[in-house]
């Protein structure tokens, strides 16, 4: 087994978060967590207790233990029997080529116990989350990694969704356990009371009790062309909305006249 | 010489302090400003002309510069091509192993030879070609990462996604393979190819994976055209 050694260098010690509930009210006791150099480019160690299993997006882990192993998952809940495994399948499938999400997860776990090191793709933020029952609706793509008892289904936004670029569907979790989100750039929470208006590609995330409309952000046809805002979601209710400091189709807007022809 | 790195962890910048005839050897580009007395000298290495052929298999420049403070001390700026953090690592008697892009600069007399990492690696995509930093007098040597930089220790064995790795101990035990028991799970699991290590030592790792961020971003983009 090995440890992890902090950095020797000063710079890049993060804050230290562990989950704040300890010995939560369901999925299973608080997980053992660090996440390190945020906000531009956060990776989150794990530290598993014996038996104990993290899901993570595919293609994420940075590193582990060896005694930690890895199995490759259905991004879809499996139970026994063969249609619930079509099912189960057909999800997945949904998931992949309609909602962004990857086709697979990983679960890691091990029966010692160990490190896993994961990171996401993008340059951002990773916030974490101790599910007790409510319900948090994610952004395409902002969906990291989770332990506990957590069920994820996919929601269409809407119509209007699909003049996005960011994708019309979101991910809706629930239950018990801890959950890693990324975003671009670093994670901005907005804690609301009444209505407000957030630009789709910058939003990460909401939590389930606000109601939403995906419109665009005002002056009718000409707005949606020209303001330069695109699809805004207006918010209404009591409830956390998370944002992004950085908006993807802003990079790649950006980008693409610069590439050569 | 003096090595102070600002910015941290990204996107870091290294300031090399030379005293008077002192010299760095440093990859071509890395070099974002220095005082005028200081000479650079561009040039194959110690290698020669082989040497500069097993850089370029190795993803590197040809060429590598020398630095040189002349009539006094000199003061080098340097930096790497990504976003992210650089480190300053004293050599040691068993020397590092670098993976090619992270290496950014090294005291002169600091060997650096070009190492394929193995067929496997060559096929995997992350091409894990590693430089071999060996030296028989203390000296230092300048890594640079995408993202930020973490030291592991390894103590027995760990396993790290090959597009992750900075640099580690010559002490550790290597080998590139599969991140899942068959080749299928490999694939499907997105992970591509780890490395493991075995014995002790230190790992530095870094927390974004440059073609895996290119990838994403890439996928965004128009096609180009022909």
């Amino acid at each position: 087994m090995s440890d992890l050694q902090q950095p020797t260098s000063p710079a890049p010690a993060a804050p230290v978060r562990t989950a704040p509930v300890p010995g939560g009210a369901g999925g299973g006791p608080a997980t053992r967590f660090e996440i390190t150099h945020g906000p531009s480019f956060a990776m989150l160690r794990v530290d598993l207790a014996p038996g104990q299993v993290v899901s993570a997006e595919a293609g994420s882990m940075v590193a582990r233990h060896s005694g930690v192993g890895m199995e490759v998952k259905l991004n879809a809940a499996a139970s026994a029997g063969f249609v619930a495994k079509l099912k189960a399948f057909m999800i997945a499938l949904i998931r992949k080529f309609v909602g962004g999400e990857t086709f697979f997860v990983n679960h890691f776990s091990s029966p010692q116990g160990g490190s896993v090191w994961i990171a996401p793709a993008m340059a951002g933020a990773i916030a974490h989350r101790r599910m007790q029952g409510e319900t948090l609706t994610l952004s395409t793509g902002a969906y990291m990694a989770s332990t506990g008892d957590l069920q994820m289904r996919l929601k269409f936004g809407g119509l209007r969704s699909l003049l996005a670029k960011e994708g019309a569907f979101f991910l809706q979790i629930t239950g018990h356990g801890d959950l890693w989100f990324n975003s671009y750039g670093g994670v901005h929470s907005v804690p609301i009371n009444g209505p407000f208006i957030v630009d789709n590609g910058h939003l990460v995330g909401f939590e389930g009790a606000l109601d939403y409309v995906i419109k665009g952000a005002g002056g009718g046809l000409m707005g949606l062309v020209a303001s330069g805002e695109g699809i805004v979601c207006e918010f209404n209710g009591q409830g956390t909305v998370y944002l992004q400091s950085r908006n993807r189709s802003a990079l790649v807007d950006w980008l693409t006249p610069l590439l050569p022809r | 010489m003096q090595i102070d790195v600002g910015y941290r962890p990204a996107p870091a910048m290294a300031r090399v302090q030379l005293a008077a005839g002192e010299s760095i050897m440093a990859e071509t580009g890395a070099m974002v400003g220095m005082s005028t007395n200081v000479h650079i000298q561009t040039g194959m290495g110690k290698r020669g002309i082989m040497g500069g052929l097993k850089r370029v298999f190795g993803g590197e420049s040809f060429f590598q510069n020398t630095f040189t403070a002349q009539n006094g001390p000199g003061e080098l700026l340097l930096a790497h091509s990504l976003c992210g953090d650089i480190v300053p690592l004293e050599m040691t008697q068993a020397g590092f192993l670098i993976q090619s892009s992270s290496y950014i600069a090294s005291a002169p007399w600091v060997d650096i030879d070009t190492k394929v990492g193995g067929f496997k690696t060559f096929f995997g995509g992350e091409g894990l070609f590693v430089l071999k930093a060996t030296t028989t007098h203390p000296g230092q040597i300048l890594v640079g990462a995408f993202g930020g930089i973490q030291e592991l220790q390894c103590d027995g064995d760990l396993v790290i996604d090959t597009g992750h790795l900075v640099c580690w101990d010559a002490t550790l035990d290597y080998s590139v393979g599969k991140s899942a028991e068959g080749w299928i799970a490999t694939f499907l699991s997105g992970e591509g190819l780890v490395c493991h290590f075995r014995g002790q030592g230190r790992i530095w790792i870094q927390t974004r994976n440059p073609s895996e961020y290119g990838g994403l971003v890439g996928r965004m983009l128009p096609p180009r055209k022909r």
